[in-house]
């Protein structure tokens, strides 16, 4: 007689485990307790395992996050070659699930699609094809999505050779199959086929975005991504766990100081390391000013779009008046890499708080101009209003989150539901409009950027005047300098980080914070060297501009242009 | 915490009679411009804009511009070729080569050391990583070349010269004035001792330091810096 070990397992996963034993997939998947519960599951049950999380009353996770592939083929102790990752959360009961998906043959990957249950996965799902090679059985549209299309090879692969290049002509470039055929419907006019960018001023980034038009309404549409593409996720594994905050920033490059909070928490929560409150708090500070800067940004361009000039001037000029204040701290503007793991690069200056105060002076006074100049006028109103609709349980489906989904009614802020740093010690309130239209993301954005500076002001009340800023952990985080010039030990430290790295245990970690367009999430994984073994980055603005295509059916081109405004894509962290 | 706020029921959704009639809104955003407009011209010195080049931004002494090479006081660079920036940089602009310096106490200095600037992303690793104090970071930002080869900057290019100095500034580097700190007058000739650690030594300098937690609890157990705070 054998006796099963049952290994004690943290309480939500003790729950997942009960569901599952509930499931039609019970006994053949396993749970086990990572830094979130994680199932286990062989592809053939992964759709029907999707479809008993979705709709399962004890497990409702609605909110799709995210999808990745993982290559093992240099990670010892693994079951399989290759599995995909995917991250649920459940709005109702605030709680997450990992799921592993173990794909058995290493020569044809493949995994059958859930686009039918989240709608969010589709273009998760190409791009783990784009990457990994892995077929999804099923989908829609299984084509290349960041790489080009004369692309050869899965970069993403560990034997996949970085250096490479691949030579890209025009007659390279795929267009979907419908929009070659000319569709002639009788007594009508002939439709046409349009391309919107890729290089266009409404576009902000790169997008291609292929519309099919009946006279002025869109019919049919599909965007094309990848033209900002620059492998971030394989030169992190090349690199260092440190040398990878200067990528970050240009991930989402209008708020740089954002996705290195957010990557850091990662790489901190991994090591179990500590930063002072000081330094928490700094990195609070200009964080959100950050995300004031990207909502004056979005707000700023979207009005540009449809023809009101004064607003993005009024508006940019905060966003010059932050970047001094980032400059300051850090000696850039754009990209600042001002973080480190474990603290920031350097002290705040003297005067940090007293700038910080200024501006808290003069940002309401452009935004109050803006608002005076914008939210009453009839033309914006007519552009706005009832245009761009997302509904709340579309916005769900398409696993929207950030101001695009709490304008469309759902309460969920990252700050809120997953406290991180001081959140949950401020007051704060959390923006939401039923309407879910173009003009409900301008008034949640505007009103985000007033909380946002509620919590500076109650984050200011508290921040130490002195202090230190980082951990003093130097396995993490480099000795102070004239220890290095005149210590031997502190100089061993030094050498060490410097030349090898941080060893961050061996492991797997998902870690989010609400980024400017919604939540900005790293899957980090460790095999104990000095740099990660994969790092994935859930961006934000990824299922929103997933869900374009489909928002802009049956409205107009002008429209579309509106609703790509309030969409606030970044191509930065779209393409990546 | 607290609440949630609905702001589309917070504006009204239908425009009262004198908004649609849109010439009183006109009149209304056209005193929001003409009160810009004339602080502007009453304040010239205020406005935001920038006439570059005929005007520069005034940067912090933090930025992280060109980079430069420090010298000793005889004029020799303080670099001992350690390739520590080399390895640390993200972009990997950064290359080295080691000779024998005739002086036996400087060691080694850099017979090569180019920094292309086309790949630079001016991060400021390369200031972190060095352990002489040999290479700092100026205000310069005006680096336009004609050719790719004229982007790899090269010793002669990157040693300190007082003239640069006087023209552009510091920036990023390890010690700033007024951070309690003092550079040292020459790193890279103090030796470095054996010691019992670097926490010692700041203690003594009476800079505080936290105490260690006496060790690494569950990763999301709340931290003794969270309890403080909400104590």
């Amino acid at each position: 007689m054998t006796v099963a070990v049952e290994t004690a397992l943290s309480p939500a996963a003790e729950r997942v485990r009960e569901r599952v034993a509930a499931s039609p997939v019970a006994g053949r998947a396993e749970v086990v307790d990572r830094d979130l519960p994680t199932i286990e599951v062989s592809p053939k049950d992964w759709p029907t395992l999707a479809r008993f999380l979705r709709d399962d009353p004890g497990c409702r996770y609605d909110l799709f996050i995210d999808l990745c592939g993982v290559d093992n083929l240099r990670r010892s102790g693994q079951k399989t070659r290759f599995e995909t990752v995917a991250h649920l959360h459940s709005l109702p009961r605030n709680e997450r699930v990992r799921v592993r998906v173990l794909l058995p043959d290493p020569e044809s990957p493949s995994v059958p699609t859930v686009c039918d249950t989240y709608p969010a996965a589709n273009w998760f799902e190409r791009e783990a094809y784009d990457l990994f090679g892995f077929q999804f059985p099923g989908h829609p549209n299984l084509h290349r999505l960041l790489c080009h299309d004369a692309f050869v090879g899965h970069p993403l692969r560990k034997d996949y050779a970085p250096g490479q290049r691949w030579f890209f002509a025009e007659e390279d470039l795929r267009m979907p199959e419908w929009s070659k055929q000319t569709d002639v419907r009788a007594g009508h006019f002939e439709t046409q086929t349009i391309s919107i960018g890729p290089s266009h001023p409404a576009t902000h980034g790169i997008v291609h975005l292929v519309a099919r038009l009946d006279g002025e309404r869109i019919v049919r549409a599909e965007t094309m991504i990848g033209y900002l593409h620059r492998c971030f996720e394989k030169m992190a594994e090349k690199h260092h766990w440190n040398q990878i905050i200067p990528y970050t920033d240009r991930l989402n490059y209008v708020s740089a100081m954002l996705n290195g909070v957010g990557y850091v928490r990662t790489v901190e929560k991994m090591l179990g390391v500590e930063v002072p409150d000081r330094g928490r708090l700094a990195r609070t500070i200009l964080s959100e000013f950050s995300r004031i800067m990207d909502h004056c940004v979005c707000i700023g361009a979207n009005l540009v779009d449809i023809g009101a000039l004064t607003n993005f001037i009024y508006l940019y000029q905060n966003r010059e008046n932050i970047y001094d204040l980032l400059e300051a701290c850090c000696g850039a503007r754009l990209t600042v890499s001002y973080v480190r793991v474990g603290g920031l690069a350097v002290d705040v200056p003297e005067d940090f708080v007293a700038r910080c105060r200024a501006l808290l002076e003069s940002i309401p006074l452009l935004i109050d101009d803006v608002e005076k100049l914008v939210t009453n006028n009839r033309i914006i109103r007519n552009r706005l209003s009832g245009t761009g609709i997302v509904t709340k349980e579309q916005a769900i489906a398409w696993g929207m989150t950030g101001p695009m989904l709490r304008a469309s009614g759902v309460p969920y802020d990252v700050r809120r539901a997953h406290p991180y740093d001081f959140y949950d010690k401020f007051d704060w309130d959390i923006p939401i409009s039923q309407d879910g239209d173009n003009f409900a993301r301008y008034l949640v954005r505007i009103e985000e950027m007033r909380q946002s500076l509620k919590i500076i002001r109650q984050a200011l009340d508290v921040f130490p005047a002195k202090g230190p800023i980082n951990s003093d952990d130097w396995r993490v985080v480099l000795p102070p300098k004239d220890a290095v010039y005149h210590d031997m030990e502190s100089l061993i430290y030094h050498f060490k980080l410097t030349m090898e790295g941080i060893r961050v245990p061996a492991g797997e970690r998902y870690e989010w914070i609400e980024g400017s367009n919604g939540e900005l999430g790293y899957y980090a994984i460790s095999d104990g060297r000095g740099g990660p073994y994969r790092l994935k980055v859930r961006p934000p603005c990824f299922p929103n501009m997933a869900a374009f295509e489909q928002i802009v059916i049956g409205g107009t081109v002008s429209d579309a242009i509106a609703t790509l405004g309030t969409l606030n894509v970044i191509a930065g962290e779209l393409d990546r | 915490m607290s609440g949630v706020i609905d702001v589309g029921r917070r504006v009204p959704k239908q425009l009262t009679l004198l908004q649609k009639l849109y010439l009183p809104e006109i009149a209304r955003g056209m005193a929001v411009t003409l009160r810009h407009l004339l602080r502007n011209l009453a304040n010239p010195k205020g406005m935001p804009t920038i006439q570059y080049p005929e005007e520069k931004r005034n940067y912090s002494d933090r930025f992280r511009g060109k980079h430069i090479l420090t010298t000793r006081e005889d004029g020799t660079m303080k670099c001992v070729a350690c390739y520590m920036c080399q390895q640390a940089c993200p972009a990997e602009c950064i290359s080295i080569v080691a000779g024998e310096h005739p002086k036996i106490a400087y060691e080694k200095y850099p017979v090569v050391f180019d920094i292309d600037m086309m790949r630079c992303v001016f991060c400021g690793f390369c200031v972190d990583a060095c352990p002489k104090d040999a290479i700092w970071m100026t205000r310069n930002y005006e680096m336009a070349f004609f050719t790719r080869a004229d982007a790899v900057y090269s010793i002669d290019r990157l040693r300190e010269t007082r003239e640069e100095v006087a023209k552009h500034g510091y920036g990023y580097r390890p010690y700033y004035p007024g951070d309690g700190t003092t550079p040292p007058s020459d790193a890279s000739l103090l030796p470095v001792l054996a010691g019992s650690g670097e926490r010692d030594r700041l203690r003594e300098r009476s800079i505080p330091l936290p105490e260690r937690d006496p060790g690494p609890g569950p990763l999301n157990a709340p931290s003794q810096a969270e309890k403080a705070f909400s104590a």
